[in-house]
């Protein structure tokens, strides 16, 4: 349990005694591929995050003063870490797809989509037309908005704090400091405490999923490879991610201290999620997923969700494409359903092959 | 020996959260039965004479033992002559409540939690948790699997036990407001009017201490509200089961519950819960509702079977409103139980 405090923006967190969720096996994990054997004690809920994530020394404030009329007073409450990640809970097993205006937005909603993330160009324009990719101009933002009845994501530059600071202006939902767009600060991401707006933030393997967690990302995405419509190297963080939670909870405690110098992360962090057997925060797939198996594919491999870039909006049929998404995202574990919705969506996206890709063409080496 | 199986519609949000709570308000359940059958009981039993058969069912909105509210929803439909799973076999409280009870309690020896994503798996249910997630999302993924029909069968037909947290409790409304364009379909069940997304959006999220007297303890519930939904108004069943939204408001996104003949008359709804003060008072100052001379929001509700809450108790770790609630469960399927063997 984290509060806010008035005389800062630190987070204050609070041990909560009946925060301890048993991590027992749930159908979800049972009914896994094989893929999942990597990671077979998927736990069901992680609220222990809260607790422990964000370590900041300020454990010792009775939760009894929170409620005072010193911290109400303020008007620049912080939002409680629970609340940040609770609607990324809230979005689990959806689909948040990614438009450029407001047919594409009600498109989207009508198909399903749990979220939408608004910005000017998919990733797939932004690779073929080149440039510096930035955040979208808000008065396109805020037409979404009000088209929409779902939550409405938007992207900043990583590092560019002040249009973090514009899109928490605008009241959009969730701000993605993606890689997609342009770096706007090369050493930093931004200090993502410091707003009311939760982040999500993309990752390719343990250590960097982990220093954004740290920074204050509420939500995780795996980067994949945005933009090509090939799932490869959306598998590949995935895969990574997957095989860095497995062997660090099996790690012993010098094991641990190791792995978070190697990792470079959070040691209080690493143990956290060597506990859970799975990243403290709510983690989607995202980059090159195209099709309903695509989604499930990466549903099967233990993601809570999945964002689709230009793989709806640049295919044959959008609104079919993006249902069919949609009902395989639900129906991960059912071939049936599977089949049935695969079939007849006209032509996908394109795409670019990943593995004939130079290096320094791939959007996902992009953050640290 | 009895199975019990509770469901959670797993179409898409925070479903793995509910059942972790369900599973371990299961093993506390069962633990209590094995060491402390009287105490488990207790919380069972009525004050004797608190609410006479027949009374105006709104008399009951005052919180009672639970027991005592479940049979007061089976004296409500047996006034009305209607519904035969609840009210032809009520248990006679008044006299010998601790005996038959203590009974019937320990027929449940074992609960089996799902995740249900089809129509055969809902069959399979005695109960049933819509969970948080976005409400628009459920709605079109329940209707393209042919789900919806199925679960308003559940709902209003079979009346088995149903929780709707957040996105589950605007499914349960008969009417919603500020829904997408295009509008949105709901289950229905609770003759309510909820509004979509209350408080704002994401940045309005907050959390808050309520006191929620159905669980009989003085501690508050530590509770989170995101782009939560709040319970607007309570309609008179008739003119829900009417599909009686007045057309005027049908261009502010309000969106009905299909009007259905499966619904007879049914109890009334009951305010289990509110929020003391509005959100920004909350988050503002410390004004509470009592100081502005409002009742606060209403953030929990009950009508018969369908219970409904606009926070997020998945996401808080605190079981306590998971174990009343299943324990509201068992004693429903017993009733249900005792019905078939009586026919």
């Amino acid at each position: 349990m984290i509060r806010w405090s008035t005389s800062s923006s630190i987070l204050h967190i609070i041990p909560e005694s009946t925060s301890n969720i048993t991590t027992t096996n749930s159908p979800h994990s049972q009914s896994m591929s094989s893929n999942s054997a990597a990671f077979p004690n998927r736990p069901s809920a992680f609220r222990s995050q809260s607790s422990r994530a964000l370590s900041s020394g300020n454990d010792s404030s009775p939760p009894s003063t929170t409620k005072s009329s010193a911290s109400m007073a303020s008007s620049d409450n912080q939002s409680s870490f629970a609340v940040k990640a609770g609607l990324a809970q809230m979005l689990k097993g959806g689909v948040i797809m990614d438009v450029v205006n407001v047919e594409q937005a009600r498109i989207a909603e009508e198909a399903g989509a749990c979220a939408v993330m608004a910005l000017e160009r998919v990733p797939a324009d932004i690779r073929a037309q080149g440039g510096v990719a930035r955040m979208s101009d808000p008065s396109m933002i805020q037409d979404i908005m009000r088209a929409v009845t779902i939550p409405v994501m938007a992207k900043a530059r990583i590092g560019h704090f002040v249009e973090c600071q514009i899109l928490q202006a605008i009241g959009v939902d969730y701000i993605d400091e993606s890689e997609v767009l342009t770096p706007a600060d090369p050493t930093n991401h931004v200090d993502k405490h410091q707003y009311n707006t939760p982040f999500v933030c993309g990752c390719r393997n343990l250590g960097e999923a982990l220093r954004r967690i740290s920074e204050g990302a509420a939500m995780i995405r795996t980067k994949g490879e945005a933009g090509t419509g090939d799932v490869v190297e959306a598998v590949r963080h995935m895969q990574t991610v997957n095989a860095e939670i497995a062997r660090a909870s099996s790690a012993s405690d010098a094991d641990l201290r190791r792995m978070a110098r190697e990792l470079e992360c959070d040691l209080a962090l690493l143990k956290e999620t060597a506990k859970l057997k799975r990243l403290p925060v709510v983690n989607f797939a995202a980059g090159g997923i195209a099709t309903p198996a695509d989604a499930a594919l990466m549903m099967q491999m233990g993601c809570d969700g999945v964002f689709v870039g230009s793989g709806i909006f640049k295919s044959g049929d959008p609104a079919k494409r993006a249902k069919a998404i949609v009902q395989a995202t639900t129906h991960y574990n059912d071939p049936k359903v599977l089949a049935e919705v695969s079939i007849g969506l006209g032509e996908a996206i394109v795409g670019i092959n990943c593995g004939n890709m130079g290096e320094g063409d791939k959007l996902s080496k992009r953050g640290w | 020996m009895t199975n019990l199986t509770v469901g959670v519609l797993a179409l898409q949000g925070a479903f793995i959260e509910h059942l972790t709570l369900l599973r371990r308000a299961a093993d506390d359940w069962l633990r209590q039965q094995q060491y402390e059958p009287s105490t488990a009981t207790a919380t069972t039993t009525t004050a004797p004479g608190s609410s006479p058969p027949g009374a105006s069912p709104s008399s009951h909105a005052s919180p009672h033992t639970d027991a005592d509210r479940w049979n007061a929803d089976a004296d409500a439909d047996a006034d009305a002559d209607a519904d035969a799973h609840i009210s032809t076999r009520k248990p006679n409280t008044d006299e010998e409540p601790t005996t038959i009870t203590t009974t019937n309690l320990t027929h449940i020896s074992h609960f089996t939690f799902l995740e249900i994503r089809t129509p055969p798996e809902l069959a399979r249910c005695d109960a049933l948790i819509l969970p948080g997630g976005e409400s628009t999302s459920i709605s079109l993924i329940a209707a393209r699997t042919g789900l919806l029909e199925p679960l308003r069968e559940f709902v209003k037909v079979a009346r088995k036990p149903v929780w709707g947290t957040c996105a589950g409790l605007i499914l349960l409304a008969e009417s919603a407001n500020e829904t997408k364009a295009t509008g949105q379909e709901l289950i229905g069940g609770l003759d309510v009017r909820v509004q979509r997304n209350y408080f704002g959006r994401q940045v309005e999220s907050f959390e808050a201490e309520l006191q929620l007297p159905f669980l009989h303890d003085a501690h508050p519930f530590h509770s989170v509200f995101i782009r939560a939904p709040v319970v607007e108004k309570i309609l008179s069943p008739t003119t829900a089961s009417a599909g009686g939204v007045p057309s005027a408001s049908d261009d502010d996104g309000t969106a009905p519950a299909p009007p259905t003949h499966m619904q007879c008359t049914k109890p009334q709804v009951e305010v289990l819960g509110r929020l003391p003060g509005r959100a920004k008072s909350l988050r503002d100052k410390t004004t509470t509702a009592e100081d502005l001379g409002e009742d606060g929001d209403i953030i929990a509700v009950r009508q018969g079977n369908v219970f409904g809450t606009a926070f997020h108790p998945e996401l808080t770790g605190d079981g306590r409103i998971h174990r009343w609630w299943l324990g509201e469960v068992v004693k429903a399927k017993m009733e249900e139980l005792k019905a078939s063997q009586g026919a």
